[in-house]
Parts: structure tokens; C-alpha cells; sequence
């Protein structure tokens, strides 16, 4: 399910979706007669008021212009009084005042102006009106200086929104091609819930169930929850297969905190019954009852290709967190840290980025227990690691689980193998992994290249990983890798090779 | 998810010791006792988080891995893989294969009845699912008892006419096999087979897994020669004397109609964990009794009679 939670930037929100209007006697006083109104493009089906006569329209113009030349000048005082909601018969009143509550604290009308387009963009982002227009009207007479804010709202006709979308889930880990039903607003607190159905590039499935919520009990932080049923298919890789069937939790508390709960039954299975001896050893059940804290910094100018800014991500996991001894029990804490330096020609910029991770299991006998496989690191992958947030996971050169720690497979004397893609290792992990690279990006000199969004990019990159104990597509870059190092059984690739980037959620 | 401690040489994943067994799975048990018999030096690793699972348990050494659902078992894989082998040279007897039958099918459909169906799965839950969170332990227990049930062909319509076919079942295989048996040491005259390692485990599943009120149970008892083989053989492939922890299995009551009386047997052949870790309890009891009387009565003698008065307690 595409995140509601990330919401349209106001700045972008055309300034013409607030509608102003104006009696002429509240503003300044009554010394000057206005009458400001310019229409307001909505993007969907228009529900302003019908255009008054050509001369009202023409003063009105002029009025506007004036207006604004006064705001130039000056910031011009207003108060809001109050804030009307009209047009929602399904959605609660709090739910709506809630996203426009910023108005409230303007103070001129400039600031109004532009927290009225922040909460246009907010009403929006909640995905069940089909328009949101908000108009600036005068306030009681008695009271100068005062505007109500209007706020009309067309809820969406048909509740029911199907859809086809590429996405990434934390518990799928890679991309994938989902297909979902929506039911937006059952109980008019903005809630949205869905059934869907993915189906992963990597053989994952998962089919859930979803509720998500603007607010949480009235706080601006918004929670999702999912009951799923997903598989993961590592067999090619690591000889095993991931069921999970579970419910997480997850709450945005802030910009850059966000906390999540994932209570699920896991099962491995090896069903060619193939694996190494290490895969072997982690064939079973388990419970997972973990909780999970990302603290997200994001200050770079593009997620796909930046040229400016940094960004820092640390994500700390602690599982095992029940009555029950048996669940699994688990620490793991991934950190990424990514700086990008402008240089001025051609777009071009430096790329610098380190990321690592650790993992190990906690309660009693911890030192001689491995780790879950599922918990560990990999490296290796069509991820670039100049967009994955992911921690230690992507790197350049490597196939999808095609570096460090590995052991031999089952030998059986039959020959049923697939053939050509057969390999005879597991990569079975680490419970340290860290990469580094430093990226160079930059424009061709040719326009047709650099229309199209086509950029080269010339890398260095590294990535080591050891035992203590990949993922969206959206742009397309075509590497070169040159392998300076790697050991006896990596998988690696020289050459040319295709690398989809894409920002992480 | 357990560690090894050596990857060289030989090792048999089962699933968890209990109840004094080394392995308390009924279908990991004549795999060990197979490969004690033919005096293979081996590893025992645990995998305790898959009881659902039909691989186990596997033998593996290096990159050879035996699996229970492959080539009809994993004792029959390691005969027909060379691993070790002990019944060269018995396919030929007429015997064989109708005692095969027998133990592999009429006792191991007693023994899964039992386990699941007529004990309730009493026996199972500390079998199985010991290292189980108990949400997925309960899932799984059903889910296994509805399994065993269809594998047994138990229906609501049919489940007393079947339960009384296996029992019937089981006690002419006791029959047979008792009177096959004798007093030898081993089913075929002094060699130790497959069909031992087999019947052996059945035995000692019956005897000291299955709870007392097990009618299987009680039906075993009744035949001592087959308790006392077993408690020969367990003696030779399980523990070594001196650390035995399980009773001997001829301190059971040899009969079910004498549910009454004392279970203890006059001649002892070992002293049991239990019996050892009660005399130094008694002892340390006793020491801390004598110790307390002392102190008291040195205490009693320091104070002066006026300033004290204490009741004598009992």
C-alpha cells in the first residue's frame, strides 16, 4: 500500500487551491472597500461558486492586485476565528479541523495564506475526499481584523479504489508488483483499509490485510497495521524458504521517528532439501514478537540522484519481547550515513556513503546460539546503493546474496540439478556486514541524455561481512563494474549490468 | 537452531532428549539405537523447533546427508549408501521380512495411536514442543494429531472398531515377537539387526514415555522376557552404567493388575540419579538439623535464664 503518511510537499500545492474572499468592511478596519477574490483551480471537478457579473469579476481583479501589492509591501494582520467544515457527511468534524488546526495559529494573512496550502495539501494526502477547496471568509462583523477559514470538502463517491502499484515492504524486502482493494472512510475517522495481494521479483508473496490511520488518538502521527501471510523464496540463493504469517504495528511519531511491532509465526523450510549444513540447523518454527525504532534524517535534494545534503539513518531492533522464553530473541542494529557534495558542472556530485550492521541473539545460552538467518546481513543485488536507506544491503558487483560467509551444499549422487543456474554454496549470512562507496553522477553533455533524466555515474564501492553469527525499480542506470578483489566463492560480476534506483520508504 | 560442537565425523539430528531417553522422538530413536548397535561413533544434535517436519532425523557427515523421508528411512539409506549396514545376510531369512512387517507396521501404528489418539498426546507435548512458544506448540499439536488420525484411517464412525484392530494388532505382534524372542540377546540369533534397533526403541517409547494408565503399555508389560531384552540392550546402547539416569525397566510393575504396590524392586543393579541426589538431601538435612540443635543449645547456654524465657517447641 502506497504510504498516505508521505505527504505532497505544500510548496509544491499550487497557492490557487485557497480561495480568498473578502468583505470590505473587515479588513483595516473598513477604510478601504475590497473585494479580493481569484479563483481557485482545483484539481478534480470544480465546486466553486458560479463567476458574479464581468464588472464584479473585473474589480475584483483589481482589488486582488491590489491586495497583493499591500502584502508585498507589508505583512498584513488577521486573525482566524473560525475554522467551518462543510461538505462531510461520512468523516467526523475533528478528523478534517485536525489537518487545518495549523491555520489557527497565523498571525497575518500571509501566513494564513500559506497554512491554508499546507492543510489543503494535508486533506488531500488523506486520500478519501475527491476535492478540497478551503476560502478565507470575513469573520462577524463585530470583530475587525478576523477571518473564518471554510473549509469544503466532496468526499469520495465511491469508498471502493482498486489499484495496481510496484512497492516495497519491509517484511517482502524486495520490490514488488501488488494488486489492492481499498475501502476508504468506513468510519469517517480517515481511515483507509485494504486487501492486497503482491507478488515479489524474487518469487515473494504476500497477501494482507491493512488499516491505516491519519492520527492516532487525536496525536498527528500516523498508524498502520497489517495482518499478512507472506513467502519469501531464498532457495536459489540460501537454500531455504521464509513463511511468515503475522500482524505489525506501525506508528510515525514524528518526521523522523518512527516505531513498529511485529508479532509473527515463522516457519523455514528447506523443500529441496539441499541446504548446507548451517541452513540446516535453522530449518523450523519460530515466534517473532519484535520492536523496532528508525530515527530518519533525510536532508539530501533527491532521494533518486542527489547532489546536495546528507542523510542519516539508525534502526535498532529488539525481539523477544514476550512472556514466552521461546520467542525468538534478538538484537540487531543497522546504521546508514550518506553525504553528497555539489561540483558544479554538468550536475555532477560526490556521492560518499558508509553503512553497517550487527545482529546477535540475547537470553541464555546466546554466545553458542547462531542467529537467525532471517535477522542477518546480505549484501549483493540490483539495489544502488546511493538511494537504499536499508542499511548494509546493497553493493555494486554482486549478484542478490552473492558475498560473504557461504558453505557447501548436500551432495546427492543423482543428477537433479536445474543446470545452468545451479549453485553448490549457501550464503548463509553475516551477523556484521558493513559497505562503503563513494559515487561520482553526472550529466552527459548530450541534451537527449540529460531530458530523459539519464546521468553516468562512476563508482567505487566495498563490503566486507562476517559471522559473530534489496529493492525498488524505478530509474535505470547502466554500471560498469570492474571486481578489484573478492574471495574464492563470491559471486560476482564484471561488466556491464543494469541497476534500477529508487528511493527507499 | 543449536549449535554443533564438532562439524567433522558423524552426527544424527533428532529431536530433544526427555523422559530418560537420549532422543524422545519414536522416529529418531531406532536411528540411534541403530547406529549404538553398530558401534558408529557419532554426534547427536538437536533440532527442537520443526516437529511437524518428516526429515528427521537425518544423519550428515561433510556434505552426505541422510534424510528420514528419503529411500524409505534413514536406516534403510544408510544400508543402501554403504554408511553401515547390519542386516547383510538376514534378507535371505524367511523371518525377516515378516518380523520387518510386524515391528514396522503393526507396533508403529500401535505406537502412533498411542501417542496421539489413546494418551491424548499426553507424552507429546514434552516431546515435541518443549522449545514451542505456545501458540504455535498448540497449532502444531493439532494439526499433528488430525495428521495422525488420517494416516491411521480414523474416522468418528470407525474409531472404536479401529482402536480395537491395533490394540488386537499389537498384542499378537508382543505375542509373536516374545515367543520369537526367547531369551536371546538379540532377535536374530547374536547379531544386532536393524529390527532390533527398531523394537528396542518401541520398548523403551512404551515403557518410559507412554503414562502408566497407556493400555499398550500395560499390554508390553505382560510379556517380561521382551522388558527384560530391552533392559539389556538399553544398558549397552543408551548410557553407560554409572550415569544411567532412567530407573531400570524392570522395576516397573511387571504386571498391570498390581497398580497398587510399591514400585520398588529389592535387587537393585544401580543406584539411580534420583536415589543419590535424595541421600545427600537427607544428609545435608540431617546435617543442618544437628547443626541448629548445637547452636541453640549453645545460644540457650550463654543467656541468662532471667533475662529469657522461651517456650520449647516441638
Amino acid at each position: 500500500m502506497a504510504n498516505p503518511a508521505d505527504k505532497p510537499d505544500p510548496n509544491l500545492t499550487s497557492p490557487d487551491e485557497v480561495e480568498l474572499r473578502e468583505d470590505p468592511e473587515d479588513i483595516n478596519g473598513g477604510e478601504e472597500e475590497e473585494e479580493d477574490e481569484y479563483e481557485g483551480e482545483d484539481d478534480d471537478e470544480a465546486t466553486a461558486s458560479k463567476p458574479q457579473s464581468r464588472e464584479d469579476a473585473a474589480a475584483s481583479r483589481v482589488n486582488a492586485q491590489n491586495l497583493f501589492r499591500r502584502m508585498g509591501v507589508a505583512p498584513v494582520p488577521v486573525r482566524v476565528h473560525d475554522v467551518i467544515v462543510k461538505g462531510n457527511e461520512k468523516t467526523k468534524d475533528h478528523v478534517i479541523e485536525a489537518e487545518v488546526d495549523g491555520v489557527r495559529h497565523a498571525t497575518t494573512l500571509q501566513e494564513l495564506l500559506e497554512a491554508a496550502n499546507v492543510a489543503n495539501s494535508n486533506l488531500r494526502a488523506l486520500d478519501i475526499f475527491d476535492s478540497v477547496k478551503i476560502t478565507l471568509d470575513a469573520g462577524p462583523p463585530e470583530l475587525p481584523d478576523t477571518t473564518n477559514v471554510v473549509v469544503k470538502v466532496v468526499e469520495s463517491q465511491s469508498p471502493l479504489a482498486a489499484e495496481i502499484i510496484t512497492s516495497t515492504k519491509s517484511q517482502a524486502r524486495s520490490s514488488s508488483l501488488e494488486g489492492s482493494l481499498k475501502y476508504k472512510n468506513i468510519f469517517g475517522h480517515g481511515d483507509i483499509w485494504d486487501t492486497s495481494l503482491a507478488y515479489g521479483c524474487d518469487s515473494s508473496g504476500e497477501v494482507g490485510l491493512g488499516l491505516y490511520l491519519p492520527r492516532l488518538r487525536g496525536r498527528p502521527s500516523p498508524f498502520t497495521s497489517r495482518v499478512y501471510l507472506s513467502t519469501q523464496d531464498w532457495i536459489k540463493f540460501s537454500s531455504y524458504r521464509e513463511r511468515a504469517l503475522g500482524v505489525s504495528l506501525g506508528v510515525l511519531l514524528s518526521k523522523n521517528h518512527e516505531l513498529g511491532y511485529t508479532l509473527a509465526w515463522r516457519n523455514l523450510i528447506d523443500p529441496t532439501q539441499m541446504a548446507s549444513r548451517a541452513i540446516r540447523r535453522q530449518i523450523g518454527h519460530s515466534l517473532v514478537s519484535d520492536l523496532k525504532y528508525s530515527f530518519k534524517v533525510d536532508e539530501r535534494n533527491s532521494a533518486l540522484r542527489p547532489t546536495r545534503g546528507y542523510s542519516f539513518v539508525s534502526t535498532s531492533q529488539i525481539g523477544g519481547l514476550a512472556p514466552d522464553s521461546r520467542t525468538l530473541r534478538f538484537l540487531r542494529q543497522e546504521f546508514d550515513v550518506k553525504y553528497a557534495v555539489p561540483l558544479g558542472f554538468y550536475r555532477s556530485a560526490l556521492n560518499f556513503g558508509v553503512s553497517g550492521g550487527i545482529t546477535f541473539p540475547w537470553g541464555s545460552g546466546y554466545k553458542s546460539r547462531a542467529s537467525s538467518v532471517s535477522e542477518r546481513f546480505f549484501l549483493g543485488g540490483n539495489i544502488s546503493p546511493v538511494c537504499s536507506l536499508e542499511g548494509p544491503s546493497a553493493l555494486w558487483g554482486f549478484k542478490t546474496r552473492g558475498l560473504g560467509p557461504n558453505e557447501p551444499r548436500r551432495e546427492v549422487e543423482d543428477e537433479n540439478q536445474s543446470g545452468g543456474d545451479a549453485y553448490e554454496r549457501d550464503f548463509v549470512g553475516g551477523d556484521v556486514a558493513v559497505t562503503a562507496y563513494a559515487d561520482l553522477s553526472f550529466d552527459f553533455p548530450l541534451r537527449w541524455f540529460r531530458e530523459r533524466g539519464i546521468h553516468g555515474h562512476v563508482f567505487a564501492c566495498a563490503g566486507n561481512m562476517a559471522e559473530l553469527s534489496g529493492n525498488k525499480y524505478r530509474n535505470f542506470t547502466l554500471n560498469y563494474c570492474h571486481i578489484l578483489k573478492k574471495q574464492e566463492h563470491d559471486r560476482a560480476k564484471s561488466g556491464f549490468f543494469l541497476t534500477f534506483s529508487t528511493p527507499s520508504s | 537452531m543449536e549449535g554443533d560442537q564438532d562439524t567433522s565425523g558423524f552426527t544424527l539430528v533428532t529431536r530433544k532428549p526427555c523422559f530418560g531417553l537420549p532422543t524422545a522422538c519414536p522416529n529418531c530413536l531406532p536411528a540411534y539405537i541403530y547406529l549404538k548397535l553398530a558401534q558408529l561413533p557419532f554426534q547427536l544434535a538437536f533440532n527442537s523447533t520443526f516437529p511437524d517436519s518428516d526429515e528427521l532425523p537425518y544423519f550428515e557427515t561433510g556434505t552426505y546427508v541422510a534424510y528420514n523421508n528419503e529411500d524409505g528411512g534413514v536406516i534403510e539409506k544408510l544400508k543402501k549408501d554403504g554408511v553401515v549396514n547390519l542386516d547383510s545376510q538376514l534378507h535371505s531369512q524367511p523371518e525377516y521380512l515378516s518380523l520387518k512387517a510386524l515391528i514396522l507396521s503393526w507396533l508403529e501404528e500401535a505406537l502412533a495411536y498411542e501417542t496421539w489418539v489413546g494418551t491424548e498426546g499426553v507424552s507429546a507435548w514434552k516431546i515435541y514442543y518443549a522449545d514451542l512458544p505456545w501458540v504455535i506448540s498448540k497449532v502444531l499439536f493439532y494439526k499433528q494429531t488430525y495428521m495422525a488420525k488420517t494416516r491411521l484411517g480414523i474416522t468418528k464412525e470407525n474409531a472404536e472398531q479401529r482402536e480395537q484392530q491395533i490394540y488386537k494388532r499389537a498384542s499378537d505382534a508382543y505375542e509373536a515377537l516374545s515367543t520369537r524372542l526367547g531369551e536371546q540377546k538379540f532377535l536374530f540369533e547374536d547379531r544386532p539387526s536393524s529390527l532390533d534397533a527398531f523394537f528396542l526403541s518401541h520398548i523403551l517409547f512404551t515403557i518410559q514415555v507412554l503414562p502408566e494408565t497407556s493400555v499398550l503399555r500395560c499390554k508390553l508389560l505382560e510379556h517380561g522376557n521382551l522388558v527384560r531384552y530391552a533392559d539389556k540392550l538399553k544398558l549397552e546402547c543408551l548410557e553407560a552404567p554409572s550415569s544411567s539416569s532412567s530407573p531400570p525397566l524392570h522395576s516397573f510393575p511387571s504386571s498391570f493388575s498390581r497398580k497398587g504396590s510399591k514400585p520398588k524392586s529389592k535387587q537393585k543393579v544401580e543406584k539411580t540419579e534420583e536415589e543419590k541426589k535424595f541421600k545427600k538431601r537427607a544428609k545435608y538435612f540431617l546435617a543442618a538439623q544437628f547443626l541448629a540443635v548445637v547452636i541453640y543449645l549453645s545460644v540457650m547456654g550463654g543467656v541468662s535464664n532471667d533475662e529469657l524465657e522461651y517456650e520449647d517447641d516441638d
